[in-house]
């Protein structure tokens, strides 16, 4: 057994910059994270404040200049392509994920399994796990052969993140607002399927805008992000506490913080 | 005997009369043949070598494309390798000097399937979507061809098996001549194969398609050449009353690529589409231009052509509808897209509409673009690597055009083109 005090996944210091001709801009401003095995935690924040850049930066998406450390069970990651990351066992759920015309799902599925494995995953055992998920999230069958996310509604992309999450077995799963834009049939079962993933030796970290999906899937953890940084680190009744009055509470607070 | 010239002043390969005679005579075409191949070399020497200020020349030197041997050349190749002719489903093949080779498929395909000018029907018909006044390679093509075929489907006809023609640029100059007749009511689909050659060799050909009333015919035009090899092809049908004709090019290998290709709608209901894939790498030219003319009404037609390159390879498109003061109602669309992988790659790319009639539905898109960097990065946040990446979105991108091929012949193309962008260099 590894080290209980270990954190399955850290980040320290984490600063995220995108170029504008010969400026930059600092997006995320030194972010601090810890995350344990079995645990989940949130991010939460207003639109803007920089959330989806940080999950970018953390799973070495090129825009960025990123600088500080990343930690996936102890080992640097930070000087990693992304799909070393991957195949270390990071994901990505993606906010807006990303239209693949021509390549179908099975496809990319396959290819997706395969690269996580580091083996090709057999015809027979792979159909037969992309159809249970199928039928877990209640996709339609057809959708194997469809084009990735190509013309897919936000709730079918959603569903299918959700969906490559569980077959790819990540030890650290990053959920960019995936619960946004669903109906409430759909966040249930997309929440099932984020329990379902839950395990002792692995990790989540949900980013959500709003409070609504954890009133399905119970965090460890709730952090607050605000202008590029975690300004407040508490338990499950903080998130209850900025549903009943809004980021401007935190935000009056840490601003009054800061200048006292 | 006296040395005689290999090109005119201008700079055009010299084509004798004589040399001409003997090579109908070896191939033992008929008289008629023979009168054929002398009116084109009329048409031929008083046709000029294409100037590159017409706009169709301007991405093509044409002295890259020509044959850098005494013209009319016959040398079948001498190390044509054995097993060229393969014995699974119909194949023919095209070798100068030679007559057609037919597999036992191909014999027993129910199509006439036979050396070209054997038969005083050909000279009647060749050159009908063809013409040696097409331009300066048609007309060279017309009077010295050395390698060709007639293929004639009988009315009613339909052949499910695609019938393969084999050519190799294993000689220094393959001038291969095509004619495809389908009768009332025929279905055929050709699969015309380049392959093979290397450095310094040249291949100019013409493959003419007769669609005849109700027929339906499809053409797959595959260009694999290996390095060093570059030519001038074109492939022009004429579409009866109610024929279908669909047309599918595959550009992928060889130094430079000069392709014509399209289709005159001569017959109300005629349709025809065309699709393109091309996948450059290194420093390959290609240079495509499609026309669909619209001489009928109530015709349709429609390209789809899509283009990869990385490196330094270039492309240029040039895409011309023209619909005649007697085709109302025609439909015509055309699209051509680019994905260029590379700073260096250059793609261009231009439409051209000539439409003589009101009452018609035109349109054409174009777009030439980079690939996007946020597909590279999802498929890379699923452990996939980038290269494969790049390749994954590239076959994507040409797969959205390639599912319109039927069945018969769609995994060979996707597998030619999974195999070819295996080669291509980094940036991909
Ligand atoms: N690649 C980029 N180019 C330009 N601006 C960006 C880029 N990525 C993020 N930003 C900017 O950074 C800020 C934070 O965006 P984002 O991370 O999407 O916030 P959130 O996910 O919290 O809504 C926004 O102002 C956004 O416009
Ligand atoms: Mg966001």
């Amino acid at each position: 057994m590894s080290d209980h005090k270990q954190p399955l996944f850290s980040c320290k210091n984490l600063r995220a910059f995108i170029r504008s001709g010969d400026d930059e801009t600092e997006i995320v401003k030194g972010a601090d994270l810890e995350i344990m095995a079995g645990q989940k935690h949130a991010l939460m924040g207003p639109n803007g404040s920089g959330k989806s850049t940080l999950a970018a930066a953390l799973m070495g998406h090129p825009a960025y200049r990123v600088e500080g450390e990343i930690f996936l069970n102890g080992e640097p990651v930070h000087g990693l392509e992304p799909h070393e990351r991957a195949r270390l066992g990071m994901f990505l759920g993606f906010q807006y994920p990303v239209a693949v015309p021509g390549v179908s799902v099975a496809n990319f599925l396959r290819a997706a399994m395969g690269a996580r494995r580091g083996q090709e995953v057999p015809v027979r055992e792979f159909r037969q796990l992309m159809t249970e998920g199928f039928e877990r999230l209640g996709v339609r069958k057809d959708f194997a052969a469809r084009y990735l996310n190509d013309g897919f509604s936000g709730g079918e992309k959603k569903r299918l993140e959700i969906l490559q999450m569980l077959l790819l077995k990540p030890t650290f799963a990053l959920l960019d607002e995936t619960d946004s834009g669903l109906d409430i049939d759909a966040l249930k079962i997309v929440s099932e399927g984020v329990n379902l993933a839950s395990a002792p030796d692995n990790a989540i970290l949900l980013v959500t805008h709003y409070q609504r999906i954890l009133d399905y899937v119970k965090p460890d953890v709730v952090h607050v992000f605000m202008d590029g940084r975690i300004v407040r680190t508490g338990g499950p009744e903080l998130a209850v506490e900025l549903e009943a009055r809004g980021y401007d509470w935190i935000a009056g607070e840490t601003s009054a913080a800061a200048r006292s | 005997m006296a040395e005689l010239a290999l090109m005119s002043s201008e700079g055009k390969p010299v084509i004798g009369k004589e040399e001409l005679r003997r090579l109908s005579a070896e191939l033992g075409e008929t008289e008629a043949g023979l009168a054929w191949r002398l009116a084109a070399l009329t048409v031929y020497r008083n046709e000029p070598l294409p100037s590159r200020v017409a706009h169709l020349w301007r991405y093509t030197d044409p002295a890259h494309l020509l044959p850098g041997e005494p013209l009319p050349a016959a040398m079948p190749p001498r190390d044509l390798p054995a097993a060229v002719l393969p014995d699974d489903g119909p194949a023919v093949l095209l070798v100068p000097g030679r007559a057609p080779e037919l597999n036992a498929a191909a014999r027993a395909s129910g199509l006439t399937v036979a050396p070209l000018l054997h038969d005083d029907g050909d000279a009647e018909l060749l050159g009908t979507a063809s013409p040696s006044a097409a331009g300066f390679f048609a007309s060279l093509n017309s009077a010295a061809w050395n390698a060709g075929v007639a293929v004639y489907a009988p009315a009613g006809k339909a052949l499910a098996e695609p019938l393969r023609l084999l050519v190799p640029a294993f000689a220094e100059t393959t001038l291969p001549r095509v004619l495809v007749v389908a009768g009332r009511g025929a279905e055929l689909t050709v699969v015309e194969e380049h392959f093979g050659g290397r450095d310094g060799h040249r291949v100019i050909g013409t493959t003419e398609l007769l669609v005849g009333q109700n027929a339906h015919v499809r053409h797959v035009l595959v260009e694999r050449w290996d390095e060093g090899v570059s030519g001038f092809l074109a492939v022009r049908a004429r579409i009866e009353r109610d024929g279908t004709y669909l047309g599918v090019n595959a550009s992928l290998g060889g130094d430079r690529l000069k392709l014509e290709t399209g289709a005159e709608l001569v017959g109300k209901g005629a349709s025809s589409e065309l699709i393109g894939v091309v996948l450059g790498g290194g420093a390959q030219r290609f240079d495509h231009h499609t026309f669909h003319r619209h001489v009928a009404g109530d015709t349709r037609s429609n390209i789809d052509f899509k283009v990869a390159l990385t490196e330094k390879s270039r492309s240029s498109y040039t895409g011309l509808i023209r619909i005649e003061e007697g085709a109302p109602r025609s439909e015509a669309f055309q699209e051509n897209r680019n994905l260029l992988l590379s700073d260096s790659a250059r793609a261009d790319t231009i439409p051209e509409l000539e439409i003589l009639t009101d009452d018609v539905s035109c349109s054409h898109g174009a777009t030439a673009a980079p690939i996007d960097p946020e597909q590279v990065f999802y498929l890379q946040t699923r452990g996939i690597p980038r290269g494969e990446a790049v390749r994954l979105v590239v076959r994507g991108f040409v797969e959205t055009t390639l599912a319109q091929v039927p069945e018969s012949v769609r995994a060979g193309l996707e597998a030619l083109v999974t195999a070819r962008l295996a080669t291509l260099g980094e940036g991909v």
